[in-house]
């Protein structure tokens, strides 16, 4: 409950908390804090110093451009996006972090730092994978453009490294999405969790039954158990649920936020 | 979701309602507890405290080859610490209540030699801060030596099992036989013979919001510990802790105002007690105990463990339940904090609501590399009525009969109570069968095929199920006896003292310890009906407080008895005081007798000739400040302390025979759940739940009990429980993986009282609030009826349901 | 680190840890324990405070985080000695008994009402559900936020 010393800074900009981060190999990027502060309770992990995002307001705020392309910033929080006019262009995003935890949680909890931590409960990264996401991050070496589906690393691990920070995430113009849950108590911990998009084909992306989503693709929301099936999942086993269970789980769960997804509009 | 969750069903008044009693009076409580201005004991301050942090075990089972302290005592801001070879040194192990080989076990405050569950203190910090009393325990070194970790009860007993405790040469703990009636007759007289091989309840505890927590501080000069501390049965803590400390109890004063939850859950935390105790005075500096949230799933009182193994019933093919014999197996966890008491407590309601006289149970209690296990809310009897309602509806079903017949048929009936139960325990009133019919009222039991049918329609199986139960009230200690008939203990009390304060002000002490039950209000209900007063001249002191000297050994807070046990203490002292001021105002008055006075607007005066008045105020000032002239065979204080002793009698300890509660309230669940087959998981739809604890004296504080319970018993159901890997760690030690329902896992409630008062109490009141395992008990029924697989453990996450669905098809 | 905030309306400033939590910032640095904790993993919303006139967990919350933040707490609810409407309804209600949630409860419900004075059920639990409470099961809480909101 009670945190290891730490120093702490807040910047007030981007420039600043990169050179931060790069400094001190034991700084890590504070966003809302629902996740990190946690962990430093338990002291499963102790920053040296907590580099406080929470001043850059060029981090936040959500455009809608032309073509239906949403652009987030990192610190955007599950709050703004599900009261956002512009998110309702895709209108999952905010369904979804509606569901996340509670009102408090949401208020802070932001959706960089939902995709970074990236843990294989989380909702997020299975929703950026089906969306077909673009991570944007900015270090010492200028910026880049990461596809959703070669962020996620593993455990807790993303492609954003050292002294980096992810900035921007891009979401594509659609409406054809889904996401189905079991989770632990309403708006709880998923146990296992399915994030759908259609367009032609069907993306199905799995979370909890591995370290990072897995995308099974399908033809048609009829195809999708099959394809679940044929992706050969080794879920973890734990105190929720067996690995065989999750791994039922997962294939009921994609059907039915590929048929979700086909059935929006 | 319905637009209104709850509906409320409460009986017509049967006398006109006058007074206080029976009224939904507002809470006294409420208001600084609203502005946040409640004393809970973190919020206690003292000058100079030094914070404490308890170095715990990370092994299930292991000796501690070496204790190293000295590089935590080395940092700046550390106090001191204290290690179990000190504690072994200073104290004698605590009071064990078994017989042997149980009683053999020695039990320090800190761990001595061998660590026996995770999360167990091996070591005491105590620091300037919080934080720095955190650093500096990871500066504390332990050596250990792992062993292997027992943690499946069922094995305990095998040859080759880890033993916890030599000194009691294995695992067993306690074990007796119980049997009454004729098992062999009623074998010989069934139609047939239902067995089930085994029924398990889980392991959970209630989770009060608050943790444990003392300030503790010691008085060098007068030896005198103050412990503010939120222990709900502080009676018990002090006599498990003089002895240990080799202190008299008058040296353990204990103080507490707000307690933010109990539920049987903070009774057992006099070893950290012992602890803070112990450093306060080798430190000489007040200590700060706050138990973090891991720390108590860890190591605090969870709910027993039981299987009931072998199970073999005697029924007739019309549904009539002849009796039962059973073993049940009990994992006390690897200390002996409360038990073995949970070894006999189930024995307060032996036949559940059931009138079958032929019944054995084989009790044995073992110990487990886990976390103590100590009361928890309905303690030892739900685990004991879950089984008996999970025998009823596995007949039921069996036989292919229908629950509610089944129930109907073997309830125990109204013109039968007060009933005796096969092993001597008095039912006092209660109408089963009545409770049942309001529940199925409430449920729309007429349309439920209806609802099925719609259910299913959407893919869904629905299913309804019904949770009768005891909530067996005011113990009557003797029943320690049949656990070990040398302890010395019987009977019961509760102590209260009223008096007039020097300006009239009616000031009101409790023995009890509340943790938001409504004592003071329902406290001053009853003052103020027999003073005739309104409730709001009546003060009622908050909390609890030794030096208020209105406790007794059984004071405290726990086991369904406050409405009988405390509210008698209080209606006696207010009588007597009563009494005293009608004697004083006769004498003032000129020698007028009792019988022709009465107490009415504040004061006391003459039947005939109402001018004659003497106001409280004045009563309180003559005999306290202004008493010349009275007369000298006047024996009046204004200052009554009362102890309320309920009629029992010492049980035939050979025959397990005897009253061992004096009431009996009853509660009465049906749930329904829609399961969606493709996954497993389920949600409750609609709910009811039908109480009867005799005369209310505050109705909504009443339900407000069955409400908190019911919500308790949806978590234990569905989501809550205390689950161990093999080598002993514990998978749930907070509430990310500890599920407790929130606000949007509660069902529409619909809820129904019955007032069968209780005879033998002081106000035809029953004691309540343990009556929650009705829901589990409900849920089970439900679950069972919508997989028709028979449902034997009270624990159903998503995945048991899937799992039943597939044995289903299978 | 210093830290300047202002705390129902009195403005308080200290210097702090980072690593300390606003929430034991708030009890024990200004002897405000009306907000209590009641967990260790941001689950249980004992903590709950309004921060700049959002609510939050302050157990999630580092005080030197709130440097220059408005907070409100339970005690700056009421009015001198009289009870706010909100907490009027929940004595009516019964919708305390341990009382140890129920600073929580009426922060977040205080930061429902702001943003929707008439909601429903519904919307009730969805506000409330981030605290958890152990005695009451929820029912007669959301009775007293309904009769509120009426």
């Amino acid at each position: 409950m009670l945190l290891r010393e730490v120093e702490y800074a807040k910047p007030g900009s981007v420039a600043e908390a990169l050179e931060l981060l790069a400094a001190n190999d034991g700084a890590r990027a504070l966003a809302g804090g629902q996740t990190l502060v946690n962990v430093m309770k338990a002291r499963a992990a102790s920053p040296d110093q907590l580099v406080d995002l929470n001043g850059l307001d060029e981090l936040r705020g959500i455009e809608l451009a032309g073509d239906g392309t949403l652009s987030i910033g990192a610190m955007t929080t599950y709050t703004q996006i599900a009261a956002s006019a512009e998110a309702k262009a895709r209108p999952i995003l905010g369904a979804v972090c509606a569901q996340i935890a509670d009102v408090q949680v949401r208020n802070r909890g932001t959706i960089g730092g939902n995709v970074c931590s990236n843990d294989p409960t989380n909702h997020l990264p299975p929703l950026m994978v089906a969306t077909g996401a673009r991570m944007t991050i900015v270090g010492a070496g200028g910026e880049r453009e990461v596809p959703a589906e070669e962020f996620f690393l593993g455990v807790y691990m993303t492609a954003v490294g050292p002294g980096e920070l992810l900035t921007r995430i891009t979401i594509p113009a659609g409406r054809h999405d889904g996401f189905a849950a079991v989770t632990l108590g309403i708006d709880g911990t998923c146990i296992v969790n399915a994030a759908a998009s259609v367009n032609g084909a069907v993306r199905v992306a799995l979370g909890c039954v591995d370290a990072v989503p897995v995308l099974v693709t399908a033809e048609s929301p009829e195809a999708v158990a099959d394809a679940v099936r044929a992706a050969g999942l080794n879920p973890p086993s734990d105190v929720h649920a067996s690995s065989a269970y999750r791994a039922h789980l997962a294939g009921v769960l994609a059907e039915r936020a590929a048929r979700q997804a086909a059935g929006a509009s | 979701m319905t637009e209104s969750s709850t509906t409320t069903v409460a009986p017509a008044p049967t006398e006109v309602q006058k007074g206080w009693g029976g009224q939904s009076v507002p809470r006294k409580e409420d208001k600084r507890l609203l502005q946040g201005d409640g004393v809970f004991v973190d919020d206690v301050k003292r000058h100079g405290m030094g914070y404490l942090h308890f170095v715990r075990s990370p092994y299930g089972h292991a000796h501690i080859t070496r204790v190293d302290v000295s590089a935590a005592e080395a940092v700046e801001g550390v106090y001191g610490t204290l290690t179990g070879e000190e504690v072994a040194a200073l104290t004698d192990p605590f009071f064990q209540m078994s017989t042997a080989p149980g009683a053999n076990i020695k039990d320090y405050s800190l761990a001595v030699g061998k660590v026996r569950y995770v999360g167990e203190p091996v070591v005491a910090v105590v620091a300037e801060t919080r934080e720095l009393a955190r650093d500096a325990s990871e500066l504390v070194e332990v050596d250990y030596e792992p062993l292997p970790a027992l943690v499946d009860a069922r094995r305990a007993q095998d040859a080759d099992a880890p033993v916890l405790h030599d000194d009691a040469g294995g695992n067993l703990m306690w074990h007796g036989l119980y049997s009454w009636g004729d098992l062999d007759a009623a074998f010989a007289e069934a139609d047939r013979v239902v067995e089930i091989p085994e029924l398990h309840f889980h392991r959970f505890n209630s989770t009060p919001l608050e943790c444990d927590g003392a300030l503790v501080e010691f008085n060098r000069g007068i030896g005198q510990w103050t412990i503010h501390t939120n222990n709900q049965f502080p009676g018990f803590a002090a006599i498990m802790m003089g002895p240990a400390m080799r202190v008299g109890l008058d040296k353990l004063r204990f103080v507490m105002q707000d307690i933010g939850g109990g539920f049987g859950n903070k009774i057992t935390s006099h070893p950290q007690l012992v602890v803070c105790c112990l450093l306060s005075r080798k430190l000489n500096r007040p200590i700060q105990w706050t138990e973090w949230r891991t720390d108590f799933h860890l190591s605090m009182s969870h709910g027993n463990e039981r299987w009931f193994q072998d199970t073999e019933v005697a029924v007739k093919d019309d549904g009539t339940l002849l009796g039962f014999r059973t073993k049940a197996l009990d994992d006390a966890g690897a200390w002996l904090r409360y038990e073995p008491l949970g070894g006999v407590i189930w024995a307060q309601v032996t036949p559940g609501m059931y009138r079958w006289r032929h019944i054995e149970v084989d009790f044995t209690q073992v110990a487990t590399n886990k976390a103590p296990v100590s009361p928890n809310r309905g303690y030892s009897r739900m685990q004991h009525l879950w089984f008996t309602e999970r025998v009823i509806d596995i007949v039921a079903r069996e036989l292919g009969l229908d629950p509610v017949e089944v129930r109907k048929r073997n309830y125990v009936r109204a013109d039968e109570m007060p009933y005796e139960t096969p092993n001597g325990c008095i039912y006092d009133s209660g109408d089963y069968a009545a409770m049942l019919d309001l529940a199925l009222e409430l449920i729309g039991w007429d349309s439920i095929e209806e609802k099925r049918a719609e259910a299913s329609g959407r893919g869904k199986l629905l299913g309804v199920g019904i949770g009768s139960t005891l909530d067996s009230g005011t113990n009557n200690f003797a029943q320690s006896r049949m656990i070990n008939p040398e302890l010395q203990f019987s009977g019961n009390n509760e102590v209260a003292t009223v008096k007039l304060d020097i300006f009239g002000e009616i000031v009101v002490t409790l023995g009890t310890t509340p943790q938001g039950q409504g004592h003071e209000t329902t406290a001053a209900q009853v003052v103020a009906d027999i003073l005739n007063c309104s409730v709001d001249d009546v003060h009622v002191r908050a909390g609890h407080d030794s030096y208020w000297n209105s406790h007794a050994g059984f004071s405290g807070t726990y086991a369904s008895q406050f409405a009988v046990t405390g509210l008698g203490a209080v209606k006696g002292a207010t009588e007597a005081l009563a009494g005293e001021i009608k004697q004083l105002a006769g004498a003032v008055f000129g020698g007028v007798p009792a019988e022709q006075l009465e107490l009415a607007d504040g004061g006391v005066r003459i039947k005939d000739d109402p001018d004659a008045f003497l106001p409280f105020m004045a009563c309180g000032a003559i005999v306290n400040a202004n008493n010349a002239g009275l007369p000298e065979d006047l024996d009046v204080t204004l200052n009554c302390r009362y102890v309320y002793r309920p009629p029992f009698e010492v049980p035939d300890i050979e025959r397990k025979f005897g009253n061992l509660t004096l009431t009996y309230a009853a509660q009465l669940h049906v749930a329904v759940v829609e399961i969606d087959p493709e996954t497993g998981w389920y949600e409750l739809v609609d709910y009811a739940a039908v109480d009867d604890c005799g005369k209310r004296i505050n109705p909504q504080i009443v339900e407000g009990q069955v409400m908190g319970a019911t919500a308790q018993a949806i978590g234990a159901a569905m989501h809550e429980i205390y689950e161990y890997d093999e080598d002993g760690n514990l998978l749930t030690p907070n509430f990310y993986d500890y599920h407790v329902p929130h606000a949007l896992d509660m069902p529409p409630l619909a809820t129904g009282a019955i007032e069968s008062p209780s005879p033998f109490t002081p106000l035809g009141t029953k004691g309540m609030g343990e009556g929650g395992g009705a829901g589990i008990h409900a849920i089970c029924a439900a679950i069972q009826d919508a997989t028709g697989r028979a449902v034997t453990d009270s624990h159903n996450p998503y995945q048991s349901v899937w799992q039943m669905l597939q044995e289903a098809q299978a | 680190m210093d830290v300047s905030v202002t705390v129902n309306g009195t403005t308080y400033e200290r210097d702090v840890e980072p690593r300390k939590l606003l929430i034991h910032f708030l009890r024990d640095d200004l002897d405000l324990t009306g907000s209590h904790v009641g967990c260790d993993t941001g689950n249980c919303g004992a903590c709950s405070v309004i921060v700049d006139g959002v609510l939050v967990k302050s157990c999630m919350l580092l005080a030197v985080q709130a440097d220059g933040a408005s907070i409100e707490t339970v005690e700056g609810l009421a009015e001198g000695d009289e009870l706010t409407p909100l907490q009027q309804a929940f004595t009516e209600h019964h919708a305390l008994q341990c009382g140890y949630c129920t600073p929580g409860m009426l922060m977040s419900a205080t930061a429902l009402l702001r943003e929707n004075p008439s909601p429903s059920e519904d919307e009730i639990r969805k506000a409330l559900q981030g605290n958890i409470c152990r005695c009451t099961g929820y029912w007669n809480i959301v009775e007293a936020v309904k009769a509120v909101g009426k």
